[in-house]
């Protein structure tokens, strides 16, 4: 990928885990920085959210381009504070602005492996064939579907490890950034659930129509419905 | 036989007060440099609470700390009261006052119903901080815990508006509030270390009861999530009997049909 | 009311220089902290049925306290000795009073939340009777609260008998033979004295003249004999 190499922003320095120069960026923020992780953001999980929304209709693929990076620029807002809180009472002494871009540097090569995933996404669903009520019962479908779930694990896991890197730089102890990074995810993955299930759909189902949201997104939870599902399978009532 | 000739009547005195020294291997209160620096205000009140908790616990012990415990008590009372918003904007209308006063009223309660016993039960464990000390790591508990539900709030308020489930909001809540509570308690329990106490059993014991209470005092102040015709209720009732119930009815909901 | 954290906190030397000494300031101040902490948790603990008896039970409950100290001072000052306690009349009746007056100041720390659970707790009726849920509740919390007070207690006089002992194991007699001798009287002094939270038969009184009838023991023999039989 072609380098920004302005002021020192670069994305190989972000996947390479360049930690000197990411502890420079934790240490010394400015805007175009700023500017640069947002851009990534919105371009390459928007990227992703439109290959992934194309298969129901190509205004689903608009729908998701804009949704998936709203979920993950929300997700860190709303945590901010709460992050920031943790991460000196579990041992890392960090500030606000530096955890919350920690985690938004995180977020961001995340996006950019999502935004290089995103044309070998968009050419699978192209040679599929259309969602239909029969598609969904298809090895096809199921194939796809497993692949976004590996190129979103593999996302996430890099994105994790470049994280932990960056917060041992700032630790005293590895056992610190360890607990920090678990708190994190934790917190991120208890409110990014619920986002998401507030903004589905992101595949879409060819039986309802193209919106952007369902109209019953406020009822209900991820977490009520995956304790019904599990109530229902052991119970059968 | 006696061991010991009875002089003459002469009242005994009260033994100097013996400098607080730390355990065996705990660094001392004030060795480090910033632990020194006074904390002039809540803003960094609350950032000592968080990232320079031994600052806070050195400036309790200096004259003048009544303005530090002044400050963290706002602190807590102005967290909880947003806290309490963010509780009250599940049932909305009366609960987005209700809740707020409702909380802030309880944990100061909760507070002042302890706190005797908490004192009482350190100086039991051979503790040597004073009552103000005691008052100041109390507040510093309330503030760290009160700070801790602030952070959770964006997440509490979402769920707010994407559930009908009171008894879920209820777990929730009681998650965040668990969560918060350890970390508040560990600040106690840190700075009592610093106190030459013999022994943690007491203030073990007090951290029970302290609990106990705060669980309680939901369920004596109820409503707080639901709705309800009065400010506080008319029934008398134990949390396990309330929650219980609570639980019945929400499974009964959920077996009925729509 | 400095001098309460001192002697809360007070190492078993300290203490024993006191003893030693004899102040009479140190004998007051143990009757004090008696009557001042039983008698905050006694009316707290009566004021469920309604404020005569929490006056009564105010006043009862450092007197069971108080009487029992005194019933069992010359029969503990003599087992003291016995068991290997080298100890006066006088310096064993102070020990006892110390161990009473922790009780009655951790009794009276724990006043608020007693307090705090009487509030929570439904209300005396004309429906409540001996064996309803909140009755037995109420009854099983603030008897937690004292034998709590009790334990805590004893474990600090524990390490007081050992410096006026030979050894770790005479202190222990000493202890065992006191808590066995206060429990006994205790428990017939509380018998007599009571009722401490509701009397169900009548209003509020001090003492009524039937609870100078039977013992607290020939009724527990009694019941265990009638559950015996039931079977």
């Amino acid at each position: 990928m072609t380098s920004l190499a302005t002021n020192g922003i670069s994305l190989g320095v972000l996947l390479r885990g360049d930690l000197d120069s990411l502890t420079t960026w934790l240490s010394h923020w400015n805007g175009r920085r700023l500017a640069f992780c947002l851009a990534v953001i919105f371009i390459g999980a928007g990227c992703y959210g439109a290959a992934m929304g194309m298969w129901r209709a190509p205004l689903q693929a608009l729908y998701v381009a804009i949704k998936f990076p709203l979920i993950i620029l929300l997700t860190s807002l709303a945590n901010a504070l709460l992050n920031a809180m943790l991460a000196p009472l579990l041992g890392l002494n960090i500030g606000l602005r530096q955890s919350f871009l920690a985690i938004l540097i995180s977020f961001t090569i995340a996006s950019a492996i999502l935004g290089a995933f995103s044309p070998l996404l968009a050419f699978l669903v192209w040679n599929a064939p259309p969602l239909s009520a029969t598609a969904q019962a298809s090895a096809t479908y199921s194939f796809i579907q497993l692949l976004q779930v590996v190129i979103i694990a593999f996302a996430g896991i890099t994105a994790n490890v470049r994280l932990i890197q960056l917060l041992r730089r700032f630790s005293t102890g590895r056992a610190a950034a360890s607990r920090v990074l678990f708190a994190w995810l934790a917190g991120n993955l208890f409110f990014g659930s619920q986002l998401t299930w507030i903004l589905r759909p992101f595949i879409g189902s060819p039986g309802l129509a193209v919106e952007f949201l369902r109209k019953d997104a406020l009822h209900g939870n991820f977490y009520e419905t995956v304790f019904r599902s599990i109530l229902y399978l052991l119970t059968r009532k | 036989m006696n061991i010991d000739p009875i002089p003459g009547n002469v009242p005994p005195t009260i033994p100097p007060r013996t400098p607080i020294s730390p355990a065996p291997g705990l660094q001392k209160l004030g060795e480090n440099p910033e632990e020194r620096e006074p904390i002039p205000n809540m803003v960094v009140a609350i950032e000592a609470v968080l990232r320079q908790p031994r600052r806070i616990m050195y400036q309790l012990r200096q004259p003048g700390s009544g303005k530090l415990i002044g400050s963290m008590l706002l602190a807590t009372i102005i967290c909880i009261l947003v806290y309490g918003l963010v509780v009250g904007s599940f049932s909305m209308h009366d609960q987005l006052w209700a809740a707020p006063v409702k909380l802030a009223l309880g944990l100061l309660l909760t507070s002042l119903i302890c706190l005797p016993s908490l004192y009482i039960f350190t100086c039991l464990s051979g503790s040597q901080a004073r009552l103000a000390e005691m008052v100041g790591l109390l507040s510093g508990l309330l503030m760290l815990m009160t700070l801790l539900l602030v952070g959770f709030a964006p997440v509490a308020w979402l769920f707010s508006q994407s559930t009908n489930s009171i008894v879920w909001m209820g777990v929730l809540h009681l998650l965040f509030w668990f969560i918060a509570v350890f970390f508040g308690l560990r600040f106690l329990e840190a700075g009592f270390s610093h106190t030459q106490a013999r022994s943690a059993a007491g203030l073990n014991t007090w951290i029970i009861i302290f609990v106990l209470v705060a669980i309680q005092m939901t369920t004596a102040l109820r409503p707080i999530i639901g709705t309800s015709k009065t400010f506080l209720p008319t029934e008398k009732r134990f949390f396990i009997s309330h929650w219980g119930d609570n639980l019945e009815k929400a499974a009964k909901d959920s077996r009925s049909p729509d | 009311m400095q001098a309460l954290p001192v002697f809360l906190r007070a190492d078993p030397s300290t203490v024993r220089q006191w003893i030693a000494d004899w102040p009479s300031q140190f004998v007051w101040f143990c009757v004090v902290s008696i009557l001042l902490g039983a008698g905050c948790y006694g009316l707290v603990i009566g004021s469920w049925r309604d404020e005569l008896q929490a006056v009564y039970t105010g006043i009862k409950l450092p007197m069971v306290l108080l009487l029992t100290s005194v019933g069992n001072g010359l029969l503990n000052g003599m087992l003291a000795p016995l068991l290997g306690l080298n100890v006066t009349l006088r310096q064993s009746f102070l020990l006892v009073l110390i161990s009473f007056a922790v009780t009655a100041v951790l009794l009276g720390s724990l006043s608020p939340v007693a307090l705090f659970v009487i509030w929570n707790t439904p209300p005396l009726t004309g429906l409540t009777r001996l064996w309803s849920v909140e009755y037995g509740f109420l009854q099983l919390t603030l008897a937690t609260f004292v034998a709590g007070a009790g334990i805590a207690a004893n474990m600090r006089l524990l390490p007081l008998l050992r410096k006026f002992s030979r050894d770790a194991r005479s202190a222990r007699n000493v202890l065992l033979a006191w808590l066995a001798t206060n429990l006994f009287l205790g428990s017939q002094v509380a018998w007599v004295l009571r009722p401490f939270i509701w009397d169900p038969a009548g209003p509020s009184q001090f003492i009524g003249r039937q609870y100078f009838k039977g013992s607290f023991f020939e009724t527990v023999f009694n019941a265990a004999w009638r559950l015996i039989h039931s079977f």
